[in-house]
């Protein structure tokens, strides 16, 4: 990378050469024909030395040695990239994958501009890509509009600090809050009481007896906590309780909400078209590297329902249990299910199959990985 | 996000750099052109001049008329030569820019979340700007663009040239495409591409089609016989078209005069533009859409019980559906996540096995325990047990 950039400005710098060169020499190329013009005018006698004068002078105006050293420099900084970057992305994917589905791809891209609060944006997308009349998206995206205009707003409420319309959607939704065991009404209570806190004792103390009754069931020690954190009104940064102001709270509470809100619309939290690109910027080095060693030794990968190669996803990115048979190392499949054995070691049906036969006495065979006998028929199939 | 390294995100952004080399290395080709063709020219005038003069072939207001010209040339130069500069300025911009963006995200740290969200967001953003440039949207790919203050890593105004072109042909034209052809006839060689003979055909069959055959074969003399070596079996083919009517069911003169030809020209002129300017032949989007959905992909995703909300997979009415045709993620180990707490299960977390069968990890069932007087409650099935009926599990 260093490598280019320096190679960039010695570019730059032949660049600058040369355009400071061209003006100047154009000018006097122009300055020697006119000198010339003006001895033809003044001196008729002697035009045709003037002419010869005109033609020597202005064969030194020539450009050769800047140009030549800047097209140099060109191509250098053209040989630094392909040093730099020697890989095509396109040879990791496969150009009929999308074939006939692009109207569904255009309306992911829809749906995700109308989840990110970029409406305009949506609405020019819609109209350029002739999806108007779409009835998926058509009556679909001007409901979805109107929620995630009203989420946007709340959040932006609560990034001004200012928590009643989010307390007042919490409230209208307790039920279905509760049934997720989601804690944001008493967290968004929990923010405006330490707000008020700020600002005045009694308030707070008043606030915290209205709204702070009915989470005592869940929330007891926390409340506990909150209320002790009174007696250091205005001295809360050097007390115990300092940790309650908190710039992270604020940024945690937009995020819950969010997440709760969408969870709500049986929607994901994040837009899955971000989620997939994320995942697939991290992917493709490793598949760029897979497909290029796979070419050039010219092998085919044997499974051709599978990726060739494992794609470490950071924990936040897992959304599925995924079993890998210890002894195959293949993926578990509603066909081939995990089995667990009487000792308590998992493996996958087919495994387990393949170990029951080739075992000497028919009915008994011992597992892998502890010294302990079971039969077929003792293993359990078990559901992650 | 602590699993990604810097160098290996630079890997993806071949296509980001090159272009505006490709643009820069044009315009310093047409200024160079330019330089030295009309210097030579106007020395060479100045050359015919003196000799004309010293034999005495011309007058002295004849000589200065020969340099009021000059001059003029000179001027058309110099404004010629500030067009280009223009651009190339451009281009240097740009690519000062990108470079600059490059280095910022080699020098992202792994661990600083909120950089790297910040880059995806970004990047998302140029990822959507190239497709609907690509698929002509340019209204707002050009919004977006500014909005996200992506101008100068997205390249609207070579998009927008092609556009031009592609309008050309879509309105059965051409010239604009053939004029293309001729400015970058040497890189096309490279290519090896027949984009120009097939549009020289095709004019002819348009001609062949208005029943101008004269026209048409005296078209065929000019410009199509220089293509006679390597083009023979299909010129053949084409000439044999002038005894055919236009509605003939004859194949394959049938397939000669179908107006469907002109869309493989476009497909034909877009493949080759990409291929010039460095431009990836797919979409960034479909090319990173598919790594990434065959990365999320297992076999739960297409069965109705295992549903997760949040991944992308299996919301089967958009991405589940262009997912359908992938390959499944591959996986050597086995990553199990609890179904009640979402979290992962590992050694400090162990799998618990339910006398039904299902599996949850110790932490979420010790919770639920803890509030339930000791008893858990399957959330699949409903039974209810004892913390204590619950056994360990192995799983690796």
């Amino acid at each position: 990378m260093d490598a280019l950039t320096s190679q960039y400005s010695v570019l730059l710098e032949k660049q600058q050469q040369l355009n400071n060169v061209i003006p100047s020499r154009l000018d006097r190329l122009k300055e020697v024909l006119q000198e010339a013009k003006k001895n033809l005018e003044n001196d008729p006698s002697n035009w045709k030395e003037s002419l010869v004068l005109m033609q020597q002078k202005s064969k030194a105006q020539n450009f050769q040695k800047e140009l030549k050293d800047y097209s140099g420099a060109v191509s250098k900084y053209g040989k630094a990239i392909e040093k730099t970057f020697k890989q095509d992305p396109t040879i990791a994917s496969d150009p009929t994958a999308f074939s006939g589905k692009e109207h569904i791809l255009d309306r992911a891209v829809a749906l995700h501009f109308i989840r990110q609060g970029q409406f305009q944006l949506s609405e020019s997308f819609i109209k350029e890509a002739g999806m108007a009349n779409d009835e998926e998206i058509g009556s679909s995206a001007t409901e979805l509009k109107f929620k995630f205009k009203k989420m946007y707003d709340i959040i932006q409420e609560l990034e001004e600090g200012k928590t009643e319309s989010a307390i007042k959607w919490a409230s209208e939704h307790h039920e279905e809050l509760n049934k997720r065991g989601s804690s944001l009404a008493f967290q968004l209570h929990r923010l405006r009481f330490i707000k008020l806190l700020e600002t005045s004792n009694m308030e707070a103390l008043y606030y915290g007896r209205t709204h702070f009754d009915e989470f005592a069931d869940r929330h007891l020690p926390e409340i506990r906590r909150l209320m002790t954190s009174l007696i250091y009104h205005n001295k809360l940064s050097q007390s115990p309780y300092a940790d309650l102001i908190s710039e992270q709270d604020w940024l945690g509470i937009r995020n819950t909400f969010q997440r709760d809100f969408c969870a709500l619309l049986n929607m994901s939290a994040d837009s899955p078209l971000y989620i997939s690109v994320l995942v697939g910027t991290m992917a493709l080095p490793t598949i760029i590297k897979v497909v290029t060693i796979m070419n050039t030794r010219r092998t085919e990968w044997s499974q051709q329902d599978e990726l060739p190669v494992e794609i470490p996803l950071p924990d936040d990115l897992r959304f599925h249990s995924v079993f890998a048979c210890p002894v195959s190392k293949e993926q578990a499949t509603a066909l081939n299910p995990p089995m667990m054995m009487p000792c308590g070691h998992v493996i996958c049906k087919e495994s387990l199959t393949r170990l029951s036969k080739s075992s000497r006495n028919s009915a008994r065979f011992k597992c892998p990985y502890c010294p302990s006998e079971s039969s077929a028929a003792q293993a359990v199939q078990v559901y992650f | 996000m602590n699993k990604i390294k810097p160098e290996q995100l630079l890997e993806l952004e071949q296509p980001f750099i090159k272009v505006p080399n490709e643009q820069l290395k044009k315009t310093l080709r047409n200024q160079t052109k330019y330089l030295e063709k009309e210097i030579s020219n106007i020395n060479d005038k100045i050359e015919d001049c003196v000799k004309k003069a010293k034999a005495d072939r011309i007058t002295s207001s004849q000589a200065m008329a020969i340099i009021d010209e000059l001059l003029v040339r000179l001027r058309k130069l110099g404004r010629k030569l500030d067009d280009i500069k223009k651009e190339e300025q451009l281009y240097t911009t740009r690519t000062k820019i990108r470079l600059e963006h490059l280095k910022n995200t080699s020098q992202v740290a792994p661990t600083d979340k909120e950089a790297f969200n910040r880059w995806s967001k970004l990047r998302l953003d140029r990822v959507l700007v190239d497709y609907m440039l690509r698929k002509g949207f340019n209204d707002t790919a050009r919004k977006m663009a500014e909005d996200s203050e992506i101008s100068e890593m997205v390249d609207v105004e070579l998009f927008a040239q092609s556009a031009r072109i592609e309008e050309a042909l879509k309105q059965h034209s051409c010239s604009e495409c053939i004029q293309w052809c001729s400015d970058n006839r040497n890189s096309l060689k490279k290519l090896k591409s027949t984009l120009e003979f097939n549009l020289r055909l095709q004019e002819y069959i348009e001609l062949v089609r208005l029943g101008k055959k004269t026209e048409a074969i005296q078209y065929v003399q000019k410009y199509l016989s220089s293509w006679s070596e390597s083009h023979l079996r299909q010129l053949e083919q084409a000439m044999a078209l002038l005894a055919f009517p236009k509605d003939t069911l004859c194949e394959p003169y049938k397939s000669l005069y179908d107006s469907r030809r002109w869309k493989k020209l476009i497909d034909q002129f877009k493949a080759d533009n990409f291929a010039l300017c460095c431009l990836t032949s797919q979409p960034l989007l479909s090319i990173t859409l598919q790594a990434g959905l065959s990365a999320l992909k297992t076999p739960q995703c297409q069965q109705h019980e295992d549903k997760n909300l949040n991944c992308p997979v299996c919301d089967t009415s958009t991405l589940g559906a262009l997912a359908e045709n992938l390959p499944l993620s591959h996986h050597v180990n086995s990553s199990i996540v609890c179904r009640l707490s979402g979290k992962k299960i590992d050694e400090n977390n162990p799998p618990m096995l339910l006398p039904n069968g299902r599996v949850y990890s110790l932490q979420a069932l010790e919770e639920m325990a803890s509030k339930n007087n000791g008893y858990i409650t399957c959330p699949r099935t409903g039974d209810t047990f004892e913390l204590v009926e619950t056994r360990k599990l192995y799983i690796s």
